[in-house]
């Protein structure tokens, strides 16, 4: 609800409009102060101190103190580092994994949601719920039904199947818990769609049918082509996503086995907390954030393209 | 050898004070941040005379309600002291720390996982020289060497309890197939192909997870032959042999593969379900076993062949605030409440650790129990922890390399060459020390 005051200056005492508009550019300026100051803090200086970690030594000893300044060093290091490189591969294979989700199912899934009902209803609280899920909370809960004697292989069991080790097992780990993360973004990316094809003028699609198009021919001829913008936006929120997803990971294997789930957040995350190499871990954070960043400008423009459309 | 400069950047423009003061605002809106009573952060007191005392310390459960009951009685004796507890997040626990020495707002007490944070606490500064008041105190001589976390001959930490691993077994499936407790691991490995012969029970649940718990469940198999951290490139053989075992353990189906990811809880959980003959864990297991529908038993944990049992001490060190100006009456705390025999039996029966006080550990509470002295044999003989700041590294990275070898992502050989490498790296990053 918005409640909208308008004041009127009393007559004879109308001030001149260049000084109406500059205490208006005043008056937003003070506005703009608050968010400001918190951005500042919050934002940009923890980034500030995060890439003076990467040019510089810190570590354990110190950590409180002086922090030598080392040049590119750090990134040299990691670039040279072979886990580096694997932990990389393996990001990329949960970004494919997660664009595949996203934008396949959540298709489907917007399309099959589109259509009002009592289950479509349950179906979307569901899917809220699940998104709202801590993934803490929902990791443990899918660590303890994919362990190799959880719920998933007693039922694999019960059909004949022998069991599968999810989670122990250093070639299904990273795409069992791609999979859970996948199941966790996907609500998200279905409630995005399907508000994308809501948007969608019914007269399109009602012309279609008139030509003689099926539903699933209207779903991709039509709906498809006019979601382009916004399965664009999508793809890039998956990656920029994929790159900083951590929580699943560290619930679910710890990065484990062996280094079989060692994404870049957490590589980055054990080398600084973990073994108090800041340097390290401040080293392939940046190196993780360039590749959000690559992504991040065609998303503002394409935001913007939106907006002045 | 000064290990902060004397530089320390200061906060110099507007900006970043007011985004300092924002940043510590909104953190503590959040509660994230750890709280103190007004004004008592350290060198608390008010104009009544009495002294705060201010103890950071992340315990849960049974051993909290430990440590609240020795405050209670700490206060009823001292009526001009009050000690403030103030929880904190185990994770964020370092960073913490480390953060109060540049504010010059240590806690006047703090615990601490001294497996990986004692290198970390004492090179960053955050602990007071103990020395003078340890030489002073009349009842160190019933403290073992261990008790005392050094650096450079000067005490910085006190481990009063420690907590250590061990082998609990299930004697019912020990007894089906006729089996001692085994006492070594060639023993140890021969029951477990017997019983896996059967096809009814597994062998061992036990720990691989890729981190600290995984390394510090798999170095007793190595630390009895005098092989350690430090002179694991000279001992080639020994830890080789040691990843051998586990991958013939994970081969013959003794060991499960998902031990790759196991945290201690998780390995304990296992245990529990009594399909498994062996479960090594720890001491603080004692009061959860009791739980057990299945007949148990404990003994240390096997030796290796040609050594003895032996494991790394764990626990949580008390220290007093490099900067707290209260460290009279926090030593008064740490005497009165935490050394005493008193206290050693006490913790043992409410949280299960194992005290090294030798009233304590000499006890009736303590021997009377069968299951728990092996732990209190361990506890006389322990192995010494690299004095490093890179320990958390070099454990890190023994932690992966055995979660490899069950998971069957790398071979025993690989893993050592990795793991030896890798472990050296650490120990040279962190000025090549160790002994």
């Amino acid at each position: 609800m918005t409640l909208t005051v308008t004041t009127r200056p009393a007559a004879g005492r109308v001030a001149p409009v260049g000084r109406r508009r500059r205490d208006r550019s005043a008056r937003v300026l003070g506005y703009s102060v608050p968010a400001s100051l918190v951005l500042l803090a919050m934002a940009l200086y923890p980034m500030v101190v995060l890439f003076r970690m990467s040019v510089s030594d810190v570590g354990p000893t110190n950590i409180i103190g002086h922090w030598n300044f080392v040049g590119l060093a750090n990134f040299a290091a990691a670039v040279g580092d072979p886990a580096t490189w694997a932990a990389a591969l393996r990001t990329l294979a949960l970004s494919a994994v997660l664009l595949v989700s996203n934008l396949v199912l959540g298709f489907l899934a917007g399309a099959v949601l589109s259509e009002p009902g009592r289950l479509t209803n349950l179906v979307l609280g569901i899917m809220v719920f699940v998104w709202a899920l801590p993934p803490l909370v929902s990791g443990s809960v899918w660590k303890f039904v994919l362990n190799d004697n959880g719920a998933v292989n007693a039922v694999l069991g019960v059909i004949g199947i022998p069991a599968v080790p999810w989670l122990s097992s250093p070639t299904a780990a990273l795409w069992t818990v791609s999979a859970v993360t996948a199941w966790a973004s996907l609500p998200f990316s279905t409630l995005i769609l399907r508000g994308g094809m809501l948007a969608i003028n019914r007269d399109v699609v009602e012309a279609a049918a008139i030509d003689g198009a099926g539903y699933w021919r209207t779903q991709v001829a039509i709906v498809l082509p006019l979601l382009r913008p916004t399965l664009w936006i999508l793809a890039i929120l998956t990656v920029i996503y994929s790159f900083k997803s951590f929580d699943f990971f560290y619930v679910l294997t710890q990065g484990g086995p062996g280094t079989a789930t060692n994404t870049l957040p957490v590589l980055s995350y054990y080398a600084a907390f973990n073994q108090f190499e800041m340097s390290s871990g401040a080293t392939v954070a940046v190196l993780s954030m360039v590749v959000v960043a690559v992504f991040a400008v065609p998303y503002v423009r394409s935001i913007n393209r939106e907006d002045q459309e | 050898m000064s290990l902060r400069h004397p530089r320390r950047p200061s906060l110099r423009s507007g900006a970043v004070k007011v985004g300092a003061a924002l940043g510590a605002l909104l953190l503590a809106g959040t509660g994230c941040a750890i709280k103190t009573d007004s004004g008592s952060s350290s060198g608390g007191g008010s104009g009544t005379g009495t002294t705060t005392l201010t103890f950071w310390e992340y315990y849960q459960g049974t051993q909290l309600t430990w440590l609240q009951g020795r405050v209670k009685d700490f206060e009823a004796k001292n009526p001009t002291i009050k000690v403030n507890l103030v929880q904190a997040t185990g994770q964020q626990f370092d960073q913490k720390l480390l953060a109060s020495v540049a504010t010059g707002t240590t806690p006047d007490l703090f615990i601490n996982n001294i497996v990986v944070d004692y290198p970390t606490l004492q090179a960053g500064g955050v602990m007071a020289d103990l020395t003078p008041y340890w030489d002073a105190y009349s009842g160190k001589k019933n403290f073992p060497e261990n008790t005392t976390w050094t650096t450079d001959g000067k005490v910085y930490n006190l481990l009063p309890y420690t907590n250590l691993l061990g082998m609990y077994y299930n004697k019912d499936i020990l007894q089906q197939y006729g089996i001692q407790p085994p006492t070594t691991l060639d023993e140890m490995t021969a029951a477990m192909t017997k019983i896996r012969a059967a096809g009814k029970y597994s062998g061992v649940a036990l720990s691989g997870a890729p981190s600290v718990e995984g390394a510090w469940l798999f170095a007793p198999q190595f630390l009895g032959l005098g092989v350690n951290y430090c002179n694991l490139d000279a001992n080639q053989a020994a830890l080789s042999a040691a990843f051998q075992r586990v991958a013939a353990w994970r081969s013959d189906d003794a060991l499960p593969r998902a031990a790759a990811t196991w945290d201690q809880n998780a390995s304990w959980q296992q245990f529990m379900t009594g399909k498994y003959a062996f479960g090594l864990n720890g001491n603080w297991q004692l009061g959860n076993v009791k739980k057990a529908n299945f007949a148990y038993g404990t003994t240390q944990f096997p030796a290796p062949a040609g050594g003895k049992s032996q494991v790394f001490p764990g626990g949580e060190g008390y220290g007093i605030g490099a900067k707290s100006k209260n460290k009279d009456a926090a030593w008064k705390f740490l005497t009165e409440a935490i050394l005493t025999p008193e206290a050693g039996e006490s913790i043992y029966t409410e949280a299960g650790s194992i005290p090294v006080e030798s009233q304590a550990a000499d006890s009736d509470t303590l021997n009377k129990d069968p299951n728990a002295a092996p732990f209190v044999k361990a506890a006389q003989d322990t192995a010494a922890w690299p004095k490093n700041s890179q320990t958390a590294a070099m454990q890190q990275a023994l932690g992966v390399a055995v979660s490899g070898v069950i998971s069957g992502q790398t071979t025993a050989e690989a893993a050592t060459s990795k793991a030896i490498s890798t472990i050296d790296a650490a120990k040279q990053k962190g000025g090549g020390g160790c002994a």
